[in-house]
């Protein structure tokens, strides 16, 4: 009972190892490289997006809002970029990220300082940036043609023979695994989730640690708003809507507790491989992409039933070696 | 220590008590709103013109009423608009299949009803999850088996009298509008005046209270979700005889507005506290005021953000503790 | 005057909380190496005093010095950097964190120049900690996979880890086992060999006779004295404890005892009681006895329908019967008073009547429509019949006193049609008022031929109420008494003592 979580991510990697054979199987295009870059391309978003989800997850709080930050920076980004076609690539980033930011800055200003539930402060949010990315862009498209080649080549360039967006997601993961295991703000993150009562009397500052979480949220929202644009090479009002309900599959597939306090960068890594396997060979082995929605439910209510029901057995475990 | 002690059991009528609730606030902001508009726009204040609009805000409304309940239960519940999606689609499948048109409604009413016992059940089955993941994972699956019946087409060729649901007149009044009123009223009873809207604000206050008195909670919770999940079908009724048709893809959003709209009743996300009434004025808030917006050709865009705010500063109102801030900054 | 002979003594304490004296004029001291067991009744002020020690509360009179220098901690920080560590009843930590990190929590060691967390080191340091008190517990795990014993002893380890030279343990065996406590007293005793000063709170004789060489009696927020154990008797502990004059009244009985209701036989659950089996009568008054934690609560709530027994059969009226949920019981004719009434026995934002008629709307309303004459004229009648003292009954629950509070619950329970009535603690924290006229009340019912089982800590109220008493100890029944004769110290004999 004490390996619960290792003996989680093996499960996880057997079935991902299954679906794999199984997909190779029926569709012998799959493990190709190119389809493999392709995957690990388009889970790479998602993953940098779990990254600051978990976080949020692990201080026991949720934002709904990153779909719509994620849109509102993205878009800022494609107009500066069609509007200024010389400006250089790393610019663009920098303005995603800052909108990012400022919005997460909100959501956590809100949580941690006005003491909002965070599912309805980053509801209210969400609505907020998502009108606004229609306001500033007037309901209009920023298309491919409007868009500098420079621009466009972040998500089709590469840095030492890997794809940029597959680079940037490795460096995230390596500073975040640094920064949640080995620094001690990255700790407090669990412990603010894990007892919050605790956490005052050990004298956190629950309160920074939240604006803290929600305003990194933001921050990585941004950047996967650039990248997003740039990988799709359009930048719509309507972008990533419900984009926010698979990165908190992925998380909660990887393991990391709805309940705060618990979970791990290498369960996510393999939560969020799962579901870029899973979107992109559902269509690979001719599932309609209409059956996606509905599995990837299934899949997540099964993991969250599950996860409360080993738990529950955890604790009844515990009972039992209570001899009276 | 005297045995003999009278207490009083006739409600006083206290003015100030009177005066300070937050359905007045909601009715200043309602003659506000309705203000703005007359100002903004020489065609908003006409009877007919408002009939009219109140029939392409009231789809929603309906789903308001048990999102009261759900809200002052302590709970929340984000897969209703993946409900009104999943009945229409069923209703507009089956009807085209050849079931008789009230049979077809009748099922969507089934599957908003099975969906809601669903989401009723899972949640008194597995009280360590929040209501918030366990509706966010059924709403995921809800609305994508919607998109497997119905992949990207559209159920439609309804019968003529089915339009009249959402576009039909008693005399100078909507039907909708009737429709709404017939079930505002039903919901205002049930929680004002029964047992079990007794029993719903003493959970919402204090759950365990309740268990020791008696009350089956269990039981409470799953029906009211099951109503919850009923009235997304009836909103799936009325959104589909004004749309003409059924596709997966209806209904987008709605559940925010219909907890902004909750929210900004005055019903507290703490649960146990608020009244139907609140919830009912601040839809032809939120409703009039997308209308006259609308009339003055401001974009829905711009109205996304407004109740955004609104739903943050309603939420927030309460939680600002003004001793609290200004000791804060003493010792700062 | 030799102030360096203890290296923790406290003088003519006093702590006021509004209304209440928590302690008057209380004085303590531990030598260096030394365990002092630290004993008295609930609320005989022993939790308020460790708080004074830690810097929780601060004392209106008196004086604190640590190793001979007078010391006024403001919080717990400042205590715990001179080495004062305390290991509460109900452990505060991080369930999903590691064990290693429970314990450095706060003061984790980090590389001195990147300030990155040396894991390596911690779990090394942890496992020496945890291995010098001879648990054998992989740093790594999770805490919350632990069980309490051994995240009591990992809490040691976290004192030992920010070198405390002061240990205070408040009633550290009350959740373990024997073997467990067994391994508590080695560790205990390791400590002390090593130098570190123990204070040990504790209801149990057997962890005191094992552990302490000195022994402090608190009664009634008053210090009474201290004795070295080995000059002491359980009489004379008990007699110190007890010792107060039996000045409080009680109602006279009038009582006839008739059938038996309810009876049960061999309940059990895992983890929390096992084997119960009991009857009470018509008419009857059968205390509940015990120390906090044997039980009895969890007994009545499984009963109740709250929680689910394991094993054992309910009898009620000669029948068997299955108790699912409240509702069950109480439409059976069984009433639960529960022990926490602002948390399980009212909703605090209600009016009285409200709350009054909670578990009863069935009686005042027709057909699922409320009668709102109706409810407030049956309101009306239990709160004056039990005399609230409130103006009307629209006052709020959260307006009145603690006694009155109770009152309305008991209120609520009389507004039900009853054959058993279950009293979870009625008169904690309630006044002395208040206290006689709940007294009253169970009286009054008693005659009216209802079961009544008082579940209770006070020694007093048992004896004075009760014609029969069952007293409880981790779990199980150790004694069913007659209440003629009984004593007081026989009573804790049977709740504190173990069984040879």
């Amino acid at each position: 009972m004490r390996n619960i979580s290792k003996f989680r991510e093996a499960g996880l990697l057997a079935f991902i190892f299954i679906l794999c054979i199984f997909i190779q199987f029926k569709n012998p295009s799959f493990l190709s490289l190119e389809n493999i870059n392709d995957l690990l391309t388009n889970t790479a978003i998602l993953s940098i997006l779990a990254v600051g989800m978990m976080m949020v997850l692990l201080t026991a709080g949720i934002d709904l809002s990153i779909g719509s930050t994620l849109a509102l920076s993205g878009m800022t980004a494609a107009l500066v970029v069609s509007n200024n076609p010389e400006l250089s690539p790393i610019v663009a980033i920098l303005i995603g990220v800052a909108v990012g930011t400022v919005c997460g800055l909100i959501v956590g200003f809100l949580v941690s300082i006005l003491g909002v539930f965070p599912i309805i402060a980053s509801l209210g949010m969400m609505n907020v940036f998502r009108g606004l990315t229609f306001m500033i862009s007037g309901g209009k498209w920023v298309s491919a043609h409007q868009m500098s080649d420079s621009f466009k080549a972040i998500a089709t360039s590469s840095v030492l023979g890997i794809n940029t967006l597959i680079f940037i997601a490795i460096i995230i993961y390596i500073v975040f695994y640094y920064f949640i295991s080995y620094t001690r703000t990255g700790r407090q993150i669990y412990a603010v989730g894990s007892n919050v009562a605790s956490a005052k009397i050990s004298g956190i500052n629950t309160k920074k640690t939240l604006l803290l979480v929600y305003t990194l949220m933001g921050t990585l929202s941004g950047l996967a708003g650039v990248l997003w644009v740039s990988k799709f090479a359009s930048a719509q009002g309507d972008t990533a809507t419900g984009y926010e309900l698979n990165v908190i599959a992925a998380c909660v597939l990887g393991g990391v507790s709805v309940a705060g306090g618990y979970g791990k960068v290498s369960g996510l890594l393999v939560g969020a491989l799962l579901l870029g396997i899973l979107n992109n060979a559902l269509p690979l082995i001719n599932v309609s992409p209409f059956w996606q929605n509905a599995i990837q439910g299934v899949i997540i209510l099964a993991a969250i039933l599950m996860n409360a029901l080993v738990k529950r057995h955890a604790t009844k475990e515990n009972l039992m070696r209570r001899k009276i | 220590m005297e045995n003999k002690r009278i207490i009083e059991n006739k409600k006083q009528f206290n003015l100030k008590q009177f005066f300070f609730q937050w359905e007045w606030m909601l009715v200043a902001v309602f003659i506000i709103v309705n203000i703005m508009n007359t100002s903004l726009s020489p065609y908003y204040l006409s009877f007919s013109g408002i009939m009219d609009a109140s029939m392409t805000f009231l789809d929603k409304a309906f789903m308001v009423l048990p999102m009261v309940f759900i809200i002052i239960l302590g709970d929340i519940d984000i897969s209703i608009a993946s409900i009104t999606a999943l009945s229409s689609v069923i209703m507009g499948v089956a009807y085209n299949m050849g079931l008789p048109m009230p049979l077809a409604i009748l099922l969507a009413l089934t599957v908003g009803a099975v969906c809601g016992f669903i989401n009723g059940t899972l949640i008194v089955r597995f009280k360590e999850l929040p209501a918030m993941i366990v509706t966010l994972s059924t709403m995921t699956i809800f609305r994508g088996i919607a998109y497997i019946i119905l992949e990207d087409q559209a159920a439609g060729k309804f019968p003529e009298w089915y339009s009249y649901l959402g576009w039909g007149y008693v005399g100078p009044i909507p039907f909708m509008l009737i429709a709404f009123i017939v079930f505002a009223v039903l919901f205002g009873l049930l929680l004002h005046k029964t047992t079990f809207g007794r029993s719903v604000y003493g959970m919402g206050n204090n759950i365990t209270a309740c268990r020791y008195s008696g009350i089956k909670t269990d039981k409470i919770k799953v029906i009211v979700s099951t109503l919850m999940g009923v009235m997304a079908a009836v909103t799936a009724l009325f959104l589909v005889s004004r749309t003409g048709s059924a596709r997966p893809n209806i209904a987008i959003g709605y559940e925010m507005d219909v907890i902004a709209m909750v929210v900004l009743g005055g019903i507290s996300t703490l649960g146990g506290k608020g009244r139907m009434l609140g919830a009912i004025i601040s839809i032809f808030i939120i409703g009039l005021l997308r209308y006259g917006l609308g009339l003055i050709n401001v974009p829905a865009q711009a109205l996304m953000i407004i109740i955004g705010i609104i739903l943050i500063i309603a939420v927030t109102i309460p939680n600002i503790n003004l001793d609290k801030l200004t000791k804060k900054k003493v010792a700062a | 005057m030799s102030v360096s002979e203890f290296i923790l003594e406290l003088k003519g304490i006093t702590k006021i909380f509004p209304g209440v004296k928590a302690l008057s004029q209380v004085n303590f001291n531990l030598a260096k190496g030394e365990i002092h067991a630290l004993m008295g009744e609930n609320g005989a002020g022993k939790s308020t005093f460790i708080k004074v020690i830690t810097g929780v509360h601060s004392p209106e009179e008196g004086e604190v010095y640590f190793e001979g220098h007078k010391v006024n901690f403001k919080n717990t920080r400042e205590s715990q950097k001179l080495g004062i560590a305390a290991i509460y009843q109900h452990v505060t930590n991080y369930p999903d964190l590691s064990v290693t990190e429970n314990i450095f929590i706060g003061h984790e060691k980090v590389s001195p120049v990147t300030k990155r967390i040396l894991w390596n080191d911690m779990h090394k340091r942890a496992k020496e900690l945890l291995d010098s008190v001879g648990a054998d517990i992989d740093p790594k795990v999770q805490m919350g996979t632990l069980s309490v014993a051994e995240q009591q002893i990992v809490e040691i380890a976290k004192a030992l880890s920010m070198d405390a030279k002061v240990i205070i343990m408040d009633e550290p065996t009350a959740a373990l086992t024997k073997t467990e406590s067994e391994q508590l007293y080695k560790i205990a005793e390791q400590l002390r060999d090593c130098g570190v000063s123990i204070i040990l709170i504790s209801h149990r004789f057997e962890d005191m006779y094992r552990l302490a060489s000195r022994v402090t009696v608190f009664r009634d927020a008053q210090y009474i004295g201290c004795w070295g154990v080995n000059e002491i008797t359980n009489e004379k502990l008990i007699y110190a404890m007890v010792g107060r004059e039996m000045t409080q009244l009680f109602p006279p009985k009038e009582n006839k005892i008739g059938k038996e209701v309810l009876k049960v036989e061999g309940l059990s659950q895992t983890g929390y009681f096992a084997d119960v089996s009991f009857n009470v009568r018509q008419g009857e008054i059968l205390a509940f006895t015990g120390l906090v934690g044997a039980g009895r609560t969890e007994v009545f709530e499984s009963i109740f329908g709250i929680t689910k027994p394991d094993r054992g059969k309910i009898y009620f009226e000669g029948k068997e019967v299955t108790i699912k949920e409240p509702l069950d019981a109480m439409n059976m004719g069984i009433g639960y008073l529960p022990e926490d009434r602002q948390k399980q026995g009212l909703v605090l934002q209600w009016g009285i009547g409200q709350n009054i008629t909670l578990a009863t709307l069935k009686d005042i309303s027709k057909a699922g429509w409320l009668d709102h004459k109706k409810e407030a004229d049956v309101a009306k009648t239990l709160a004056e019949k039990v005399t609230v003292k409130a103006v009307s009954i629209f006052d709020t629950a959260d307006s009145l006193s603690g006694g009155n509070q109770q009152k309305v619950v008991v209120a609520k329970l009389l507004a039900s049609d009853l054959k058993v009535i279950i009293l979870d603690e009625p008169t904690k924290g309630v006044d002395v008022g208040a206290k006689y006229a709940i007294y009253e009340i169970m009286r009054e019912l008693a005659k009216q031929n209802y079961a009544i089982i008082m579940v209770s800590s006070e020694m007093p109220e048992v004896l004075g109420m009760s014609d029969r008493i069952a007293v409880m100890r981790d779990g199980r029944i150790t004694a069913t008494l007659e209440a003629d004769g009984i004593t007081q110290e026989k009573i804790l004999e049977f709740a504190m003592l173990e069984k040879k």
